[in-house]
């Protein structure tokens, strides 16, 4: 069975071009993945299917994984005039980096199963950001068996897959407008009752009693 | 009256429209008395397994269908004429002989006709 | 004019019926309860076990499983209702003839059950419409269930024709249409039915229970 490594190194030699790289996992279960650029994961997908000694056939599950923007201090020497003299100042500069929308691909191989259990090849991809530029190919052409999961990662994350030929929002109503699976993502205020509440559930019932909502 | 040979079955025949006919006016007695009336638009709606029903329901079925009812209601009312024929055809004359035959001809001939348009292929 | 029930005894042990148009008709009604077919998640496995050679729910007047619910007496909501399906499953309690009941069977239908946090769960069905019995348990047994319907028939039972408590099927002023909530940007709408269910006022913070 092949390692993620001698995966990677199979695809470059098909693909020179294609922009792939190895995300480690320290984890005990070591299961790495190949983080592929939307660009070439087309063709990637492509190759990892078609290649007879690969032959990755079997796509079992895509899921999403959203990655928040983080507040990230830098440290930055900047010239600035300090009583009177230019003095060179470090300077603590805050920026926000964007986060992302992350889609993990798990891919078997059902032609060559016969040597037992099987550790999955991991496929990831990102979008840009998470607010505009959330386009990323999508992978039913290739993977018949993505077709619903995908629908779901776009109901549930908001990654919209290009050349998907039917995206619809599934597990939520098509006039639903946020994305459940966010990070983000506030539970609307349904009066909520607990015959004990406490924290969130009293404070949020106290306040509907006040204002006699109901 | 009472010796006529009939009069049991005259006894029998309002029992037994009484027997279909006093519940129904039970039913209908009790619904003005103690039961009040109380449609709305959703209870009379069409029923699309909890959805709203889009569209017309008449759509385009299947002639086939028909057909097959037709062309048996056709022979098997023929069968009802042929019985009693066949119980005294005995007793009457060749013509009688000669129109039941023209009948059944008729019919025959229908019947080849349907056959040779396909219809009895069910597809 | 009741007649008293040792009255009753001695005239039945003589061969002699005696009852109240009362008490025939709440029999009629609680000795054929028809449900409908209606099962939404897991304890709808329960509720077809029920209904089976070993439970056999039919012994109890449930003899056929309704498939539409013009035909059908009791809904049992046995599952979670999510909130993609809580439009439907109001929209076939309201196209159900009355006399119409509910048995909320499980955890999901009383309250939301385990997955009451879930962005699509609807924290319970009594939210829109009335419900008669709950039946709690993730999943109730099969004999939960029986118990659940043997409940129903005693409240039919006490029903009278007339006056307070009368059935609702009998009120001309008693609901009979439920406003079917619509899916909203972000929930339903409206969140819960306050003539249905009305929120009751939060304990205050420190007191017991």
């Amino acid at each position: 069975m092949k390692t993620t490594e001698e995966i990677l190194v199979r695809i470059k030699a098909a693909l020179p071009a294609a922009q792939v790289e190895l995300v480690l996992n320290p984890s005990p279960c070591a299961q790495h993945s190949l983080r592929v650029a939307p660009a070439s994961a087309f063709a990637v997908a492509r190759f990892l299917r078609e290649d007879a000694e690969l032959a990755l056939d079997y796509c079992s599950n895509v899921t999403g994984v959203d990655w928040p923007g983080k507040e990230v201090t830098d440290k930055v020497k900047t010239t600035k005039i300090v009583d009177g003299v230019e003095t060179v100042v470090e300077e603590a500069v805050k920026r926000v980096e964007p986060g992302c929308l992350e889609v993990v691909y798990h891919l078997f191989s059902m032609k060559h199963s016969k040597d037992g259990a099987q550790v999955p090849v991991i496929l990831r991809m990102k979008t840009e950001n998470r607010s505009d530029r959330v386009e990323l190919p999508s992978l039913t052409p290739v993977w018949r068996s993505a077709d619903f999961q995908e629908r779901e990662v776009f109901d549930l994350f908001g990654v919209v897959f290009k050349g998907h030929h039917d995206l619809r929002r599934l597990l939520m109503w098509d006039e639903f407008e946020d994305h459940p699976m966010r990070r983000d993502y506030v539970d609307p205020d349904d009066f909520e009752y607990e015959p004990t509440p406490h924290d969130e559930v009293l404070k949020r019932a106290q306040q509907h009693a006040a204002e006699g909502c109901l | 009256m009472v010796s006529n040979p009939y009069f049991p079955l005259v006894v029998l025949f309002v029992a037994a429209l009484g027997f279909g006919l006093a519940p129904l006016g039970l039913a209908w007695l009790w619904a003005r008395l103690v039961s009040p009336q109380k449609p709305n638009h959703i209870k009379n709606a069409i029923y699309e397994c909890g959805l709203e029903s889009r569209g017309d329901a008449w759509v385009q079925f299947r002639s086939a269908y028909y057909l097959y009812a037709i062309i048996f209601l056709i022979f098997d009312v023929e069968a009802v004429f042929l019985v009693p024929f066949a119980v005294v055809f005995t007793g009457l004359s060749a013509a009688a002989c000669v129109a039941m035959l023209v009948f059944v001809l008729l019919l025959a001939e229908g019947l080849v006709w349907a056959w040779a348009k396909g219809v009895l292929t069910w597809s | 004019m009741a007649v008293e029930p040792d009255l009753k005894i001695e005239l039945g042990k003589q061969g002699v019926l005696v009852t109240t148009l009362n008490e025939l008709y709440n029999w009629g009604r609680r000795s054929s309860v028809w449900p409908m077919q209606f099962g939404l998640a897991c304890c709808a496995i329960e509720m077809i076990a029920t209904t089976m050679a070993r439970y056999d729910l039919a012994r109890f007047g449930a003899e056929v499983f309704r498939p539409s619910p013009r035909q059908a007496d009791l809904m049992i909501i046995s599952g979670t209702v999510t909130k993609k399906m809580a439009p439907q499953v109001v929209r076939l309690y309201n196209q159900m003839a009355e006399p119409r009941y509910v048995i909320a069977m499980g955890a999901c239908a009383i309250s939301g059950g385990p997955f009451k946090q879930g962005y699509n769960v609807l924290k319970g069905i009594d939210r829109y419409i009335p419900v008669d019995v709950h039946i709690p348990g993730c999943p109730p047994r099969p004999e939960a269930l029986i118990h659940a319907f043997m409940t129903l028939q005693k409240q039919i039972d006490a029903q009278p024709l007339t006056g307070e408590g009368r059935p609702r099927h009998l009120d001309a002023e008693a609901m009979g249409e439920f406003p079917v909530p619509v899916q909203g940007a972000h929930d339903l709408e409206p969140p819960v039915n306050s003539l249905v269910w009305p929120l009751p006022a939060p304990p205050v913070p420190g007191a017991n229970g």
